[in-house]
């Protein structure tokens, strides 16, 4: 249940005169009435005491003046409704074993009331006596006193209370009127100029402002909406530049995406450069087969015409074999040659982005062939042992061929590059008979493992290895530490990026003069 | 002897006593004669009557008549119970003794029907008192000694 402000101020002013009404009302005219009665009882014991002291001193005197003063000392006051002497008499109990004392009425004022010795108060006549003992008489005086001025003052008190109550209540309602209007409504008005605010009207000011804290608040609300409104503005014109940045940024992001994929591309491009010398050697090698067979079928061929010629049908059928067999030659090698213009053009393709069940050993195994064979196509005096263990265990995982490809591509060029620059050093520094029998054997190993679900392929080389300053920015874009002209930077980054793509790690150890490892972790479903 | 002794002894000891008892009462009665005052009624000079009925005494003095027939306001002088003029007074007058007579005037003062009398000590203060009042009326046992008080003859006598 939500109590608004008006009702909480009402409430509380209802509160507060209903308290004070109660006080006016009940509490105070009934304490007032008890302070009365109390007054009065006292008052009237004070007379009965003065009545019986006058009494006592007179008739032990034998002066009825006194008597007679003493008890119109009451006589006349218009409260009295009775005064009465009450005589006490001492006589022995019936069975004459022990005095009683017998309490009669000697005499009232005036004669026509007639009280008991014992009379007690009520709530229309208060009743006190008062001891006296004269060698004439022992007794008491009996005063009884009507209450009805207390009742007229109770009476006057009730009513004033009413008034005051009335009064209280009547300014009670103006002070929550008053309140209402000096709190509630400023306190309402700022609430829905808030309202407004919140809701994006910023041209909204709290247009009554009372002197005081509420006034305070108000200025303080229209300072905010004034500095709201002025911050508004500069974010929009602040928003306008941002919208023509981000416009020309997103320009400069297109431009930037046109010139990654051009320089990958490049990287591509310069990678199949690398392959194209050991592609051209893949291919010549089924072409010297084709050429060197064909040569020599058409040899076979004339042979087998001269010996048609001579009518020696078994020489000629030997000659058919043979030349079937070399077409059959021919073929495969034409096969096999077809097969590696086919892995270039794939290569050179641009990725299809989609996964595919791929053998990884096979895909390991091929592209380290096209590394080295493209390393010896530039230098024919390069030798270097490449040592393979493929788990054969691990069959075909979902990757991206093209691009797993280029991974191992870039990771074998590295190596090869590596380890034939530890060859042309050492070169340099070892002896003729070092020369003989040299002491480095460059060597290139790939493995294949597949320790639960992912797949690790490491490439490891014996070349002079990544000094650990450098190590850390290996993976960073355009980081070569190849001459110029001979690396992009790019084949390390784009490699991380693509193993990062298939949700794989790529990590390298190496050191300096001994050996790199490169760790490619692929997950295997 | 002895039998002869104890009569004669006897018969002499209750003939002595009668005696003795007779001499007494004779004693007595002739004592309380002669200690009796004699009471007489007197009143001050102004409207006071000089002579009155015993029976229009005793009204006025048990407070039944509040003012002479000149108008002048009774006022009635005793002398306390506890003296001797005071006592013969409430018993010739009042026919009571004296704790009736002072209940007879507290019950008539309580109640405001009657103005009550003066006591006096003395028969001076008395005497005093009724030479000053006009209208008061009192009792004494003793001759007069002020000019402004008077002797009332009751039924024809001055004494009571």
């Amino acid at each position: 249940m939500r109590i608004n402000l008006k009702t909480k101020i009402w409430l509380t002013i209802c509160f507060i005169v209903l308290m004070f009404s109660f006080f006016t009302l009940f509490y105070f005219p009934r304490q007032q009435g008890n302070l009365l009665i109390s007054d009065y009882n006292t008052e009237v014991q004070n007379l009965a005491n003065t009545v019986a002291l006058g009494v006592n001193i007179a008739l032990t005197e034998q002066n009825f003046e006194g008597v007679q003063t003493a008890i119109e000392y009451v006589k006349n006051d218009p409260r009295l409704q009775f005064v009465s002497m009450v005589q006490f008499d001492t006589s022995w109990n019936t069975s004459h074993t022990a005095f009683v004392i017998k309490k009669t009425i000697f005499k009232t004022f005036p004669e026509k009331e007639h009280p008991t010795p014992g009379m007690l108060s009520t709530d229309s006549v208060i009743v006190k006596n008062a001891l006296f003992t004269t060698n004439v008489m022992s007794g008491a005086i009996l005063l009884g006193f009507n209450t009805e001025e207390i009742t007229e003052s109770k009476e006057k008190i009730k009513i004033a209370s009413i008034i005051v109550s009335s009064i209280i209540f009547m300014i009670g309602i103006l002070i929550g009127f008053v309140l209402a209007r000096n709190i509630s409504v400023p306190v309402l008005a700022l609430r829905d100029a808030a309202n407004r605010v919140g809701e994006g009207d910023l041209d909204q000011k709290v247009k009554h402002i009372p002197n005081d804290e509420i006034g305070d608040l108000g200025k303080a609300f229209n300072k905010m909406v004034t500095d709201l409104s002025t911050t508004r503005k500069e974010l929009n014109e602040k928003n306008v530049q941002l919208s023509s940045t981000v416009s020309t940024l997103n320009h400069t992001l297109l431009e930037l995406k046109n010139t990654h994929a051009q320089l990958i591309q490049s990287e591509k491009m310069a990678s199949l450069g690398e392959l194209t010398a050991g592609i051209a050697h893949e291919i010549q090698n089924p072409l010297n087969f084709v050429n060197n067979f064909s040569e020599v079928n058409k040899e076979l061929l004339i042979e087998m015409q001269e010996e048609i010629d001579k009518g020696n049908m078994n020489e000629v059928k030997s000659i058919a074999k043979d030349v079937i067999e070399n077409e059959e030659k021919i073929n495969h090698h034409g096969k096999r040659a077809d097969a590696i213009v086919k892995g270039m053009l794939q290569h050179s393709r641009k990725s299809s982005g989609q996964k595919e069940p791929t053998n990884i050993n096979t895909l390991a195994d091929e592209f380290l062939r096209l590394s080295y064979q493209g390393l010896r196509a530039k230098d024919k005096s390069f030798n270097v042992t490449m040592k393979t263990d493929f788990d054969m265990s691990i069959g075909k995982i979902n990757i991206i061929p093209q691009d797993i490809g280029r991974v191992l591509l870039n990771l074998y060029n590295n190596a090869f590059y590596a380890v034939q620059q530890r060859q042309k050093e050492l070169s340099k520094e070892v002896t003729p008979f070092e020369k003989a029998s040299p002491l480095h054997e460059p060597t290139v190993s790939v493995t294949t493992k597949k320790p639960g679900n992912s797949v690790i392929i490491t490439v490891s080389d014996n070349g002079n290895g990544i000094p650990q300053n450098i190590i850390d920015k290996i993976f960073q874009p355009f980081f070569t530490t190849k001459p110029t002209g001979e690396g992009t930077g790019l084949g390390l980054s784009l490699s991380y990026d693509i193993i990062k793509a298939h949700g794989g790690e790529i990590k390298v150890e190496s050191k300096e003069g001994e050996f790199t490892e490169f760790v490619v972790l692929l997950p295997a479903s | 002897m002895k039998k002869q002794l104890l009569p004669y002894s006897l018969v002499n000891h209750f003939a002595t006593k009668k005696i003795l008892w007779l001499l007494c009462l004779l004693c007595l009665f002739f004592t309380s004669k002669a200690q009796t005052p004699s009471l007489m009624a007197i009143g001050n000079v102004l409207g006071v009557p000089g002579d009155m009925k015993f029976s229009e005494l005793k009204s006025i003095l048990m407070g039944e008549k509040q003012r002479w027939k000149n108008g002048d306001r009774i006022l009635i002088a005793l002398m306390k119970t506890n003296t001797a003029v005071g006592k013969a007074t409430s018993e010739k007058v009042y026919d009571m003794s004296g704790d009736e007579l002072n209940k007879f005037w507290l019950a008539l003062v309580f109640q405001g029907k009657a103005q009550a009398p003066k006591f006096f000590a003395s028969a001076d203060e008395l005497e005093d008192f009724v030479a000053q009042n006009p209208g008061a009326i009192g009792i004494v046992d003793r001759p007069l000694t002020g000019s402004e008080i008077k002797y009332i003859n009751i039924n024809g006598q001055k004494i009571l």
